[in-house]
Order: C-alpha cells, then sequence, then structure tokens
C-alpha cells in the first residue's frame, strides 16, 4: 500500500503539470487519461468491489453524455449541465439497479451490456430531442482561446478524477464498502448476516452510473458535438474493465494505474501500428486475462474465486 | 394480406436465426462460457463461402460441408489451448477472454477482407415463390429449410450419439458426469468445436442472403443472446423456438413500431425476460 | 503467477512517453496537408476513395513543378491518420496533425458528422479546412469561417430530381421514404421529403433504419402494401445493395426508384445485375459532366484520363470531390501567394473559379452554392446522365422492377 501511494503520488504531480507544457494535444491525452480514470473507478464501485461484472459503464457515459448536452442545448450554464447528468444517471442507476442486481453472472452481465444498445436506440428515435442520427452540437464558447479551453476541461475532469477518487477512498472504508466486499465474497452469506445486500448493491451501481455520466457529460462540451454511436459504445464498457484489471479489481489506485498503462499503450498502438490495433487491444485482453488477472500489481492475498 | 406476409417473413428468418444460436447455447449451457467469438465465427464461414463461390464456383451449399470440419477443428483446438485454463474462472475473465481473442479475429478479417460489403449473389438467382398472395424468396427459403435441417442434425447427435449423450450429461450435472467415467474435459473440446461447427456451417447460408463484412458478427451475436434467453440456455429444441419467435417479433417489431426499433424491441424482450423468466419460455433452468 | 514489478510497469509508462514525446518533425520547403481518414473499421471503403483522389491530386501538382507560392515553387505532402472510423477519434486525429505534426492546411474527415466533430478543433486553430465529403447543411452552421465545403447542399440533390420527376412522369403522387439513421442519409431524406410536399405529392411512408440493419423485409412489406409510385431510399451502399434485393425479392415494382448514394458505384450495378435497371440517383459530380479548367488537370476529361491511367478505373464522385478539396487548396493558395493561413483564408473566400469538378464559389457559410449536381439513372448496366440538360446522355426511364 505504501508503495502504490508514492506511485499514485508520482503520477498525480506527473499529471498536475501537464498544463505548463503549454501543449494542447498533451492536454487532450491528460484530459482523456483523466476521464479513463473516471470510468474505471466509476466501474470499481460494481464490479471490483461488488463483483458484479457490468458493462454498463457506456449505457452510463452515453445517458450522461446526452443528459448534459440536452441541458446545455436548453440553455443550462456548463457546470451545472454536468451536475444534472451526473444526477440523471444516478437515478437510472437506481432504476436499473433495482431491476437487474437481482440477476447474477452471465446474466447480469449480458443485460448490462444490452442497455447501451437499447438506450442507444432510443437516442437515436427521439431526433427532435437528441438529434438522433444528426448528433447534437454543444455551444462552442467564442471567447476562449485554445490554450484556455484545453485547460479548462483539463483542471475539470481532474475535478472530476479527484471528487470520485475521494467518493471510492471514502467508500473502501465505510460500512458501505465492508459490505460490498463481504458481498463479493459470499452474497447470500452476507444476506444472512444481516447484510442489506439490494441497498448496497444498488448504492454500488448508483455511484457507478453517477461518475460515469457525469464523465459523458464533461466528454460531451469538451467535443462539442455527439453522436448515438460515440458515446454509447460498448467499448467503454470494456475499457473500464481491462483498466481495472490492469491495475487489480478492487483496490484504491488499481483503477487509476490502469487508465494511465491503458491510455499510454493505446496511444502509442493508434500511433504505430494503424491497421492492427483493436487487435493488438484484442491481444492485450487476451495476455491479461490469461496470465495477469489480478492486476500488474498482483494482490498478496488471493480473493476468493466464485464456484461455477 | 400484409400481416401474413409479415409473420411469414419472420418464420423464414427466424429458422435462420435458430441455426445462429443452436451452437452458441450449447457452449454456453454446457461450458458456462460466453463465446463472443461465435459472432466472428459465422462471419468468418460466409467468407470461406463467398471465396469459394467467387474463386472455385463451389455453391454455398456445398460449402456448409467444407465448413463444418474445418471450424470444428478450429473450435476443438481453440478450446483445447486456451478456453480450457478459464474454465472455473469468474464470469468477467472468461467474458473478457472471449471478448479480446474476438477482438483478434475480426480485426485479422477486417485486415484480410477490407470492410467492403461483400454480397454472394447466386448466378442464376434463384427467384421468388408466390403462394396465395404470400412472396418468398426462394433463397432465403432454402436457407431456412437447411438451417433447420441442420439444427434438427445437431438434436438428434446430442439425442442419440454416444458424444452426444455424455455432452447433455455434462450439461446437467457436471460432477455426476464425471462419475459416470465422462472425460469432462474432452466434452469441453467437442462441445466448443460443435459450437464453432454450427457457427461456421450457418456462415454460408447467412451468406447467401446478407452481405457480409468483418462488422457484422456482433449484431448476429446480439441475435444469438436474445435466442437463448428466450428459448432456454444449452437447450437445441429452445434454440429453435426463440430463434422463430425472435423472427416473428422482430417482424411484427417494425411493422408496428417502425424498423428502426425491431434491434431495440428484441433487446428490450431480453431485458423482461431476464428479469421475469430467466429460464427461457421452455422453463429449462441453465447456469446463472 | 508472479507479480510484473513496479520498476519494470514504471519503465514500460515512461518508456511509451518517450515514444511519445519523439512527435514528427515538419520537412523544410513543402506544404503537408493533414487528412484524417477513416483508414480501418467501417468506413474505409470510403476512405480508399478519397486517397486515390488526394494522391492523384498531389502526383499532379508535384509532377507540374510544385505549387506557386508567391515566387518559389513548394512540393505537396498529404500526411494520413486513421481514426479508425470512429468520430471522437477523428477529432482527436485533427488536433494531433495540428499540434503534433504541424501541417499547415487541413482536409476534413469523412462524412457529414465526423467532418462537423473534427471541424470545431481547426476552427479553433484557425486552420483552413476543405470537407471533400460534407454535404449537409448542418455541418456549416456553426459560423465557423476556416471550413469550406465542395458539395452544395442536399436539396440541390432532391429539387432538379423532383422537378425531373414531376415533369416526365406525370401521376406519380404517392412517395415512401426509407432513410438509414445517420447525418447524411437522414438529412438528405429529409430534404426529399420538403421537395415532394413542395410539389403536392403525398408522402406516405418515412421511415428510419438502424445502421446495422440486416433484414428490410418488413419495412419492405409494408410499403409494397402502400404501392407508392416513388421509393426513395438512402443509406450507404452495402444497405442500398441489400434493400434492392430484397425489393426485388417482395416483387416490389414502382415507376421511379431513388437511391442515394448506391447507384453511382459500380459495385451497386455488378451486385444486382438486373435488378439496377432503371434505379435513379443524384451525386455531386459525374465523370459525364465536362468543364474546361485552369487548375492543374486542366479539364473533367483530362482528370478522367489520368485517374483511368493511375487507378484503371473510372473515377466516381468521392474520388473527384478529393481530388478538387486539393485543387481549391492549391488555387487559393496561388491566389494567396503566400502559406499564411489568414490570407489563404481569405483567397478560399474570394474564391469564382472554374474547376474540372465544375464551377466553384464558397456561400457564406463556405459550403459552396455554384455546382450543378447530375442527376443520373442505371439504363442497361450503365450509369447514364439525365440531368443537367447540357451534359444529357439519356432520358428518365420510368418502371423499376
Amino acid at each position: 500500500m505504501r508503495s502504490s501511494a508514492l506511485l499514485a503520488a508520482a503520477l498525480l504531480a506527473l499529471v498536475a503539470l501537464l498544463p505548463l507544457s503549454g501543449d494542447a494535444y498533451w492536454l487532450r491525452l491528460g484530459t482523456t487519461m483523466l476521464m479513463y480514470g473516471v470510468l474505471a473507478m466509476s466501474w470499481n464501485f460494481i464490479g471490483g468491489m461488488a463483483g458484479y461484472p457490468s458493462f454498463a459503464s457506456a449505457a452510463f457515459f452515453g445517458l450522461g453524455a446526452y443528459a448534459g448536452a440536452v441541458a446545455q442545448k436548453f440553455g443550462v450554464p456548463m457546470g451545472l449541465a454536468w451536475v444534472c447528468a451526473g444526477g440523471a444517471a444516478l437515478a437510472f442507476a437506481a432504476l436499473l439497479g433495482l431491476a437487474l442486481l437481482r440477476l447474477r453472472g452471465h446474466y447480469f452481465a449480458i443485460a448490462s451490456l444490452v442497455v447501451a444498445e437499447v438506450l442507444r436506440e432510443l437516442v437515436n428515435s427521439a431526433t427532435d430531442l437528441t438529434g438522433g442520427g444528426m448528433g447534437l452540437n454543444l455551444p462552442v464558447p467564442h471567447d476562449a482561446t485554445v490554450a484556455s479551453q484545453a485547460q479548462f476541461f483539463f483542471y475539470s475532469m481532474l475535478g472530476l478524477a479527484a471528487i470520485t477518487f475521494t467518493a471510492m477512498l471514502l467508500t473502501t472504508h465505510s460500512k458501505l464498502g465492508f459490505g460490498l466486499r463481504c458481498i463479493q465474497q459470499n452474497e447470500a452469506a452476507a444476506d444472512m448476516l444481516g447484510v442489506n445486500t439490494t441497498l448496497y448493491k444498488v448504492a454500488a451501481f448508483m455511484l457507478s452510473g453517477a461518475f460515469a455520466g457525469a464523465a459523458g457529460a464533461l466528454y460531451a462540451s469538451w467535443v462539442h458535438y455527439i453522436e448515438p454511436p460515440d458515446v454509447f459504445d460498448v467499448l467503454y464498457s470494456i475499457k473500464a474493465i481491462v483498466m481495472v484489471l490492469l491495475g487489480g479489481a478492487g483496490s484504491v489506485f488499481g483503477p487509476l494505474f490502469g487508465a494511465a498503462i491503458f491510455l499510454s499503450l493505446e496511444e502509442l498502438v493508434w500511433r504505430n501500428y494503424l491497421q492492427v490495433h483493436t487487435g493488438v487491444l484484442g491481444l492485450m485482453i487476451v495476455l491479461l486475462v490469461l496470465f495477469l488477472p489480478k492486476g500488474v500489481f498482483a494482490r498478496a492475498v488471493p480473493r476468493t474465486r466464485k464456484k461455477p | 394480406m400484409l400481416s401474413l406476409q409479415i409473420f411469414a417473413n419472420g418464420l423464414v428468418l427466424g429458422g435462420l436465426y435458430a441455426c445462429i444460436a443452436a451452437g452458441f447455447s450449447l457452449v454456453w449451457g454446457v461450458l458456462n462460457i460466453i463465446n463472443i467469438l461465435h459472432g466472428s465465427f459465422i462471419v468468418l464461414g460466409g467468407y470461406l463461402a463467398y471465396y469459394a463461390y467467387a474463386k472455385l464456383g463451389i455453391h454455398p451449399f456445398l460449402s456448409i460441408l467444407i465448413a463444418a470440419p474445418l471450424f470444428f477443428a478450429l473450435g476443438y483446438a481453440l478450446q483445447r489451448a486456451l478456453i480450457n485454463r478459464m474454465i472455473a474462472a469468474p464470469v468477467l475473465l472468461t467474458l473478457s477472454l472471449t471478448f479480446g481473442l474476438d477482438l483478434m479475429l475480426s480485426n485479422g478479417m477486417l485486415f484480410a477482407f477490407t470492410a467492403d460489403f461483400k454480397k454472394l449473389t447466386l448466378d442464376p438467382p434463384l427467384g421468388v415463390l408466390s403462394l396465395s398472395g404470400i412472396v418468398l424468396p426462394v433463397d432465403r427459403l432454402f436457407a431456412m429449410l437447411l438451417a433447420l435441417g441442420l439444427t434438427g442434425l445437431l438434436y438428434l447427435v446430442l439425442s442419440r450419439s454416444r458424444i452426444g449423450r455424455a455432452i447433455v450429461a455434462v450439461r446437467m450435472d457436471r460432477e455426476a458426469a464425471a462419475l459416470m467415467g465422462v472425460n469432462v474435459k474432452r466434452i469441453y473440446a467437442v462441445t466448443f468445436g460443435v459450437g464453432a461447427l454450427m457457427a461456421g456451417a450457418s456462415g454460408p447460408l447467412l451468406a447467401m442472403i446478407f452481405p457480409i463484412s468483418p462488422l457484422s458478427g456482433p449484431a448476429y451475436l446480439g441475435k444469438a443472446f436474445v435466442i437463448c434467453v428466450l428459448g432456454g440456455l444449452g437447450s437445441v429444441p429452445g434454440a429453435m423456438i426463440g430463434g422463430l419467435a425472435l423472427g416473428v417479433v422482430e417482424s411484427f417489431g417494425g411493422l408496428w413500431f417502425g424498423p428502426e426499433h425491431a434491434v431495440t424491441l428484441s433487446f428490450t424482450l431480453l431485458i423482461l425476460m431476464l428479469l421475469f423468466r430467466p429460464t427461457g419460455l421452455l422453463g429449462r433452468a441453465g447456469y446463472s | 503467477m508472479r507479480p510484473v514489478s513496479i520498476r519494470s510497469i514504471a519503465a514500460a509508462v515512461l518508456a511509451a512517453a518517450g515514444v511519445l514525446l519523439a512527435a514528427g518533425a515538419a520537412a523544410q520547403g513543402v506544404i503537408r496537408i493533414g487528412a484524417p481518414l477513416p483508414l480501418t473499421g467501417p468506413l474505409s471503403p470510403e476512405a480508399q476513395k478519397l486517397q486515390n483522389g488526394m494522391n492523384l491530386w498531389a502526383e499532379t501538382a508535384n509532377k507540374a513543378g510544385g505549387v506557386k507560392v508567391g515566387a518559389k515553387r513548394m512540393k505537396v505532402e498529404i500526411v494520413y491518420v486513421d481514426y479508425q472510423s470512429n468520430t471522437p477519434r477523428a477529432v482527436q486525429a485533427t488536433e494531433k496533425l495540428i499540434t503534433q505534426d504541424k501541417v499547415d492546411f487541413l482536409f476534413s474527415p469523412f462524412g457529414s458528422g465526423a467532418a462537423k466533430a473534427a471541424s470545431s478543433v481547426s476552427e479553433k486553430y484557425e486552420m483552413p479546412t476543405i470537407a471533400a465529403t460534407a454535404s449537409s447543411e448542418q455541418v456549416y452552421d456553426q459560423g465557423y469561417k476556416y471550413l469550406f465545403g465542395v458539395y452544395t447542399p442536399n436539396q440541390t440533390l432532391t429539387e432538379p430530381l423532383a422537378d425531373l420527376v414531376q415533369k416526365q412522369a406525370a401521376g406519380v403522387q404517392r412517395v415512401a421514404i426509407l432513410a438509414r439513421n445517420d447525418l447524411f442519409p437522414l438529412a438528405i431524406a429529409q430534404e426529399m421529403e420538403k421537395s415532394a410536399k413542395k410539389r403536392n405529392m403525398n408522402v406516405l411512408y418515412f421511415e428510419k433504419y438502424a445502421i446495422g440493419t440486416l433484414d428490410h423485409a418488413s419495412a419492405l412489406s409494408q410499403i409494397k402494401a402502400l404501392a407508392p409510385h416513388w421509393i426513395f431510399a438512402t443509406g450507404y451502399i452495402n444497405d442500398l445493395i441489400l434493400i434492392k434485393k430484397q425489393m426485388g425479392d417482395l416483387g416490389i415494382e414502382a415507376p421511379v426508384v431513388t437511391m442515394v448514394a448506391g447507384p453511382a458505384y459500380k459495385e451497386f450495378v455488378s451486385a444486382l445485375g438486373k435488378g439496377a435497371e432503371n434505379v435513379s440517383s443524384a451525386a455531386w459530380w459525374h465523370p459525364a459532366v465536362r468543364y474546361q479548367s485552369k487548375d492543374v488537370f486542366g479539364s473533367t476529361e483530362n482528370f478522367n484520363k489520368l485517374f483511368r491511367d493511375k487507378y484503371g478505373l473510372d473515377p466516381d464522385y468521392g474520388e473527384a470531390s478529393s481530388a478538387v478539396s486539393g485543387v481549391v487548396l492549391q488555387l487559393a493558395i496561388e491566389a494567396a501567394g503566400t502559406l499564411d493561413r489568414k490570407a489563404v483564408r481569405e483567397a478560399l473566400a474570394k474564391m469564382n473559379t472554374m474547376t474540372f469538378f465544375g464551377p466553384i464559389k464558397f456561400g457564406p457559410t463556405g459550403q459552396v452554392n455554384s455546382l450543378d449536381p447530375p442527376v443520373f439513372q442505371v439504363q442497361k448496366g450503365k450509369q447514364v446522365v439525365i440531368l443537367p440538360t447540357a451534359i444529357k446522355q439519356g432520358s428518365l426511364q420510368l418502371g423499376v422492377k
């Protein structure tokens, strides 16, 4: 825990110093990494801590993106729109969680995967509200320079990442975190011991949704134009999972490390291996799952495996 | 009669869907693995048929016979080499594994075949069949019959042959089957091989009807999910019923809600089934 | 499973960072133009066409000695970056080209959606950007000054067509429209609806199908039941091939069937055979047009010839539009006499000249408004131009099976 805290501090320092480089592209990379970090941490609530294989990150991200974008379309100022989007995602996660968290294992995974598809098509058909297949424009602040805009979004994403991290830290050391760990080890036993499993699971799902949704809203304001296939992309769910696996599921710093490593690799591959980047991502996933399922910083204490 | 035409469309489509899902359902039911590669196997089988027809003039119906053993071998080898290591692992890891493998395969196909949609057009075309106001394209009809035939064959193999019954035994109770002397590891590999075989064999059938591209894999996979949940895991009759049901639901859904909602409808159905009747229409309990 | 040491991970991350720092340096004496294209993913066939056109222009310009910049001549180099058919990546690629690769000018990504998204970036950096394939007016509605598009707005395709049908196919009253739920196909379908309603035609059916739809039987059965006179379908080539094939399967016949944008491509005709007969379409250019120009190609015929020599087939409008993007940029640079971006931007805004593609003059939003898009029809397996009358090769034939 000591060494990972040190490494985290070093990483944070590096990241916080990015704006000094003055290069908008680097800031873009940094902002993306922070966004990935938020997605990974948000998944960690439900996937890492509670042990439910959720593929719903894309659904929350997309929902947040559209909620924020539509709010801004109606004149809501940016920051408030982000908060509203987070709230919308929170509410949606609550409802969805109540419905889906009764399912286990594969069934839960598939249902959560499919939610993104359904949401995408719903958004696609609501052409008058969301622009449907034609996408949605967000207002571009005309008086800001490239540099100031890049910095603004970088710091906003940094802020969101900090909030998410704090939430994760607090949860881990709280009764909720303890309850989630019990649920992950053996839900039936936890239930018998008096842990309100439904409440805790739904709470974890809600946290997962809120932060992913806020990230989506921030993203939409950042890129100024969104289309349903871009934000409801199942790859967001996959990447969130891969990042947490890379860094070590359930740990506090794991998701952030995973996000950093993943982004570096992704950028490296994109620049150098034009044709095969998805294949390389696939290879990475396969190697990770086969050889490093506990993450690159493998934990000394193995978690109990679920019995098939 | 529009409704009758829509119903007929749905049945024809459904027959094809049944074939897509049967192998997938079997693998899920027996190995408790969701094989994300299934969609890409179908596409690969389609490409096999396309090139066999374009370069060698081999009719797609014959390509099925070529594809079957090839894909069985591929599936068997894949299972033995990689997937077997993850047999008892949590859902997250097995799903991620097959997902990663699928990314590699579809990228490979994209690289090899490019993203242009390829259309296998039969020359001379098979024409249409007109029955009391309902029009049915003959190629679809044949493909549907073959698909149902293939699925039926699978059912027969499962219920009559020794290895088939061993597969069913493992599906019902793995420990008991092992105690009965069944080599469970081998059965896993065989089942996965059979799943791949069904996928690869349905490829040529689908290629005759739909354009092929490395990116159409996920669409087929999505249908397979829904059909498995509708029909119950590991059950071939279930896959047939689920497939036909899905075909009809999609057809009428397109009519009532507009074509853009057809897929949404099937996924909503999936979620509803999972919530209220996860054992499927036939009520066969599967692994959760 | 031995845990991988933290040290090695840190090393890997640092190495990655090191590689990232080694960004490309600009070459001297060469005009570098960035081209983010979907080289992989579902749109890669389109990227191929754009590359063909751009490369032909670059080669032809360089062979003629290069672009005249004031007193000297400079060669051109196109810097391609792949954005994997993914719009957010297109935006990232655009920024990378501007800030890391330090290109002098930009071509837009493919299609209206990505072009629109990327234009926010190029506008921020005041980088003149030419959009080869963005036709929807929504792309140009943000008040940007540095974006210029060589496709005329969608209604310039539907209006002449609707006029022609109204005049030459009297009695066409009932219209059915099936559109792909995507920026361009949906936008042009909406324009078609407007054009039809303007002429008092009855739009009985207007539905969208989801991207990636494999089966249109449901929608087409409904259309059949409505017995329309004019069926208008939009999508990309694979969608349209499938739709037309299923129309044939279901025995749908109508006096006029129009599809955008499949029939322009040879693949459409070869995949459908007789099924493509009498299907009409409109596009922004056709190799049959004839213009004499002062650009590096000199005339449409010469462009066609050079294209055929290099690639072995006739160009279609996607390939021509990417080539003319280069031509337009070259003309602007030569008019401005400098590579200064503001000056080139002014030259683009003032441009009023003839190219092999047609007369180019940009409207106030940056979209070209001077072209006369051809309407054509597949007759006996060949694409025959039926509008504008000046270059007409045949007349509208009615009856599609």
